[in-house]
C-alpha cells in the first residue's frame, strides 16, 4: 500500500463506528480491506474478525502465528430519558467526562441521530461547581427532542458514538481523530497482510480483529482460546509525547513502532522483532511493562497451555479523546516489521520458544 | 411458589458452602428433568434433554456472608466479609452458622460511620471465654445473615433473595415446561457467584451451551434519591443489555425483547452500571458463548432485607419458560450469527 493508500485507510476506519459489544459495522469496513489478502476470512460467535492466509511450510509440521489488534472503540449508552428529553448515558470503556462537554454525539436509535453533549453556561457556575471534577451525573445528551419524540426513537442501553470526522494535520506527517485506539491497530493488520499477499511465509497467518478490548480484554480471550495459534502479536497503542509529559511514560510520534519488554512478552519473540527492526532499518522504541499494560496480550499469554505473545505499539497522543493523534510513518512501518517478522519465522524458531 | 420462596432464602448457603442449598433444590428439581448432575466445585445441574441447540439458565446458590479470622482473648470473634458485604450494614445484625450457632454484630469506639471498617468489627456468640468461644466456632467457619422470609401484600422481603429469588424462578420454571422441547435446556444452580463467577466459568466450560442466560437480581432508581437507573420494581424483569461483566449478546437480547413482546410479559431494559452476574463468565467460556440475563428487579440487593416484587417474580418464571420454549436459531461453529 502506497501512502495515499493507507492515509484513506485509516481515515475511513477512524470514521467508521464500531463501539465495545456491537463492532458489527467496523467489522465490516475492515473485511473489505482484509479480503484481499487471505484466503479465509469469518467472525467467531463473540465477533471477533478472523481472516486466514496459509504459509509455505515445505511439509514441515504447520504451526501458526495470530496478529491480533482490537476493533471496538469506547463510546457511550443511554441510561434513562428524563422528563425534557434528554438522555443520561455511562460510558463503554474508560471515556473521560472532562473531554464530553461540548461535544457531537451520533445516537444509534430506531436510525442514527445527532445530538451534543450539553453543558451549563460558564455563566450559571456556581463557585463550588467550577472548582469540582465533572462527573457523568452531571451530563447529558441533547437530541433537541422532547420526553414523547426520544422514547419514539431511542431506547435504554442504545449506544452512542462520537460524532468527530478525522482531521489530516496541514504540517508534518499527522492525524487526528476518534477511535484511532486502535483502529491505528487494525490498519496496521491490513498493512501487514497488503506486504504479504505476494510473498512467501512458513507460518500460518490469523489476522484477528478482536472485540469488547476497551471493556476488559474479552475478544482476546476467545479467540486466543478458538484460535490456539503458536505465538501470537498484539499490536496497539501507547502514549505518545506531548507538552507536560516525559519519558518513561511516553514516546516519540515518529521515532517508530514501540516494542514492549516486560513478563507479558516472550523474550525469544522481543528480540527477533528488533533484530528484524535492525536488519530492515526501521527505527524502533523500546517500552519496560512491569506489569499488564491493558492490552490484549494480557490475556492471550495464558490461554489453554500458554502462549508465547510480543506487543507491538503505535505511539498515540491524547488517547481516549476525539483527537487521538499519531504519525502515519509510525503506522506504515508498524505494518511492514510485522511484515517481515511473519516472514522470518520458522519451525525451529517455534519449537525453541518452549526451551528456556 | 411463596413456601419455595421462603424455604430458599432462609436456607445457609455462603460462597463455597453451598450445600444445603444445593440439596434443597435437587430435592425440588429432580421431579421436573430428565437429570441432575453435580460438578467439582458444587454446581448443580438440572438437564431437559432435546436436540441443537442447547440453552443453559443460572442462577446462582450462594449468597453474601462473613467468614471468621480471629477469635480473640475474650472470645469475641473478628471476621472478614464473602463477597460484596458493607460492614455499616452488619451493624446490630444477627448471623449464622451453618451449625446454628447465633451471634450479633457490633463495632469497637469510632467517632462516626466514616471509620467502620472491618477490623473495627466483631461477632459476638455469648461465649465468655475465648475457650467456650472455640468450643462452639474455628477460623474459617462462615455465617450468613440471620432473617426470616416475609410477604409484604405486593412484596417479599429476605435476606438472600440475591440470588435465591432467581433459583426459585428456574425451579419453577422447569416445573412448568411442556413434556416436549424445541431444543435442549440446562437449568444450573451455580456456586461462587459472588466471589467472582466462579461455579459459572467451570459448568459453562463443561456443558458447552450455544446459549446462557444469567437469572439474577439488578438494582434500581425507584428509592429516594437512590442513584439514576431506569429500572423500578413491579415493572417486570430486565432483560440486561450491560454490566461491568458483560455486553449482552446484541442477537440475543433482541430475541428475547421479540419473545417478551410476542407474550406480553411486560419488561424492562437495563443498564447496570456496577456490578456483574454469571453471563460475564458464561459468554467468555471457551470459543465464547452468545449470553444475556434476565433480571430481577431488587431494592437493597447486599442488604439484609432486600425486596422483590411478587409480580415481577411471576413474569420472569414466564420470560423463563416462553425463552426456554421458543426455538433459537442453530449456530455455526466457529462462525456465529450476528
Amino acid at each position: 500500500m502506497n501512502a495515499e493508500e493507507i492515509k484513506e485507510l485509516i481515515m475511513e476506519l477512524s470514521r467508521t463506528v464500531g463501539i465495545s459489544g456491537s463492532e458489527d459495522e467496523a467489522a465490516a469496513a475492515v473485511s473489505g480491506y482484509l479480503e484481499r489478502y487471505t484466503s479465509q476470512i469469518w467472525r467467531d460467535r463473540l465477533g471477533n474478525l478472523i481472516a486466514f492466509k496459509g504459509g509455505q511450510n515445505d511439509g514441515a509440521e504447520p504451526f501458526s502465528l495470530a496478529l491480533v489488534a482490537h476493533l471496538d472503540e469506547i463510546g457511550a449508552m443511554v441510561t434513562r430519558i428524563e422528563e425534557g428529553g434528554a438522555l443520561r448515558f455511562t460510558g463503554v470503556g474508560g471515556i473521560d467526562p472532562r473531554i464530553l462537554p461540548g461535544q457531537p454525539v451520533q445516537v444509534h436509535g430506531k436510525t442514527v441521530l445527532k445530538g451534543v453533549i450539553g453543558a451549563k453556561a460558564p455563566h450559571l457556575l456556581t463557585v463550588k461547581e467550577r472548582r469540582e471534577e465533572l462527573k457523568f451525573e452531571d451530563l447529558f445528551i441533547d437530541l433537541g427532542l422532547s420526553r414523547e419524540q426520544a422514547e419514539m426513537q431511542v431506547r435504554i442501553g442504545d449506544l452512542v458514538s462520537f460524532d468527530a470526522p478525522p482531521v489530516a494535520m496541514v504540517a508534518g506527517n499527522s492525524l487526528a481523530g476518534k477511535s484511532l485506539d486502535n483502529r491505528a491497530g487494525v490498519a496496521a493488520l491490513v498493512i501487514c497482510a497488503a506486504e504479504l499477499a505476494a510473498v512467501c511465509h512458513r507460518a500460518n497467518l490469523y489476522f484477528v480483529a478482536s472485540v469488547q478490548e476497551e471493556v476488559g480484554l474479552r475478544g482476546a480471550i476467545t479467540a486466543a482460546y478458538g484460535l490456539v495459534p503458536d505465538l501470537a502479536v498484539a499490536i496497539d497503542v501507547t502514549h505518545g509525547e506531548a507538552p507536560g509529559l516525559a519519558p518513561p511514560d511516553v514516546f516519540e510520534l515518529g521515532g517508530g513502532p514501540v516494542i514492549s519488554v516486560g513478563p507479558n512478552y516472550h523474550p525469544a519473540l522481543t528480540r527477533r522483532l528488533e533484530e528484524v527492526a535492525s536488519a530492515d532499518r526501521f527505527a524502533v522504541q523500546r517500552e519496560a511493562d512491569p506489569a499488564s499494560p491493558g492490552t490484549d496480550a494480557w490475556v492471550i499469554q495464558v490461554s489453554r497451555e500458554g502462549i508465547p505473545c510480543a506487543l507491538l505499539s503505535i505511539p498515540l497522543r491524547y488517547m481516549h479523546t476525539t483527537v487521538e493523534m499519531l504519525n502515519l510513518d509510525d503506522l506504515t512501518n508498524t505494518g511492514r516489521l510485522l511484515a517481515s517478522f511473519a516472514r522470518s519465522l520458522d519451525r525451529p524458531f517455534v519449537e525453541g520458544l518452549a526451551c528456556f | 411458589m411463596e413456601a419455595l420462596i421462603k424455604e430458599l432464602v432462609e436456607t445457609y448457603g455462603p460462597s463455597g458452602e453451598e450445600t444445603a442449598v444445593r440439596e434443597l433444590i435437587d430435592e425440588k428439581v429432580r421431579g421436573s428433568v430428565d437429570r441432575t448432575f453435580t460438578d467439582n466445585l458444587g454446581n448443580l445441574f438440572a438437564l431437559r434433554e432435546g436436540p441443537a441447540p442447547r440453552l443453559m439458565f443460572s442462577a446462582h446458590m450462594d449468597e453474601i456472608g462473613v467468614i471468621v479470622t480471629h477469635i480473640d482473648g475474650n472470645g469475641f470473634l473478628r471476621i472478614t466479609p464473602i463477597g460484596g458485604v458493607a460492614p455499616h450494614l452488619l451493624v446490630g445484625q444477627r448471623l449464622r452458622f451453618k451449625d446454628g450457632v447465633i451471634g450479633t454484630v457490633y463495632h469497637e469506639k469510632i467517632k462516626g460511620l466514616k471509620e467502620l471498617s472491618w477490623p473495627k468489627l466483631y461477632l459476638d456468640i455469648g461465649a465468655a471465654s475465648r475457650e467456650a468461644a472455640k468450643e462452639r466456632v474455628r477460623i474459617g467457619d462462615m455465617a450468613c445473615l440471620h432473617q426470616p422470609f416475609v410477604n409484604l401484600g405486593e412484596r417479599y422481603l429476605a435476606k438472600a433473595m440475591d440470588d435465591r429469588i432467581g433459583c426459585a424462578v428456574l425451579v419453577e420454571a422447569a416445573r412448568r415446561l411442556p413434556p416436549s422441547l424445541p431444543q435442549g435446556v440446562c437449568f444450573l444452580f451455580s456456586v461462587q457467584e459472588e466471589v467472582g463467577l466462579r461455579g459459572a466459568t467451570t459448568a459453562a466450560y463443561r456443558l458447552e451451551p450455544d446459549y446462557g442466560f444469567a437469572v439474577d437480581v439488578t438494582s434500581v432508581g425507584d428509592t429516594p434519591e437512590a442513584p439514576l437507573m431506569a429500572v423500578s420494581l413491579g415493572k417486570g424483569p430486565a432483560i440486561k443489555v450491560k454490566d461491568s461483566s458483560v455486553l449482552c449478546h446484541p442477537r440475543v437480547r433482541e430475541l428475547m425483547i421479540e419473545t417478551a413482546e410476542r407474550e406480553k410479559i411486560p419488561y424492562q431494559l437495563e443498564v447496570l452500571e456496577r456490578g456483574g452476574t454469571d453471563a460475564g463468565a458464561i459468554h467468555l467460556s471457551r470459543e465464547g458463548i452468545p449470553s444475556g440475563a434476565v433480571s430481577i428487579p431488587c431494592r437493597y440487593v447486599h442488604a439484609p432485607s432486600e425486596m422483590v416484587d411478587v409480580s415481577d417474580v411471576r413474569h420472569a418464571v414466564n420470560l423463563v419458560m416462553k425463552l426456554s420454549t421458543r426455538a433459537w436459531p442453530l449456530l455455526d461453529s466457529g462462525n456465529g450469527s450476528r
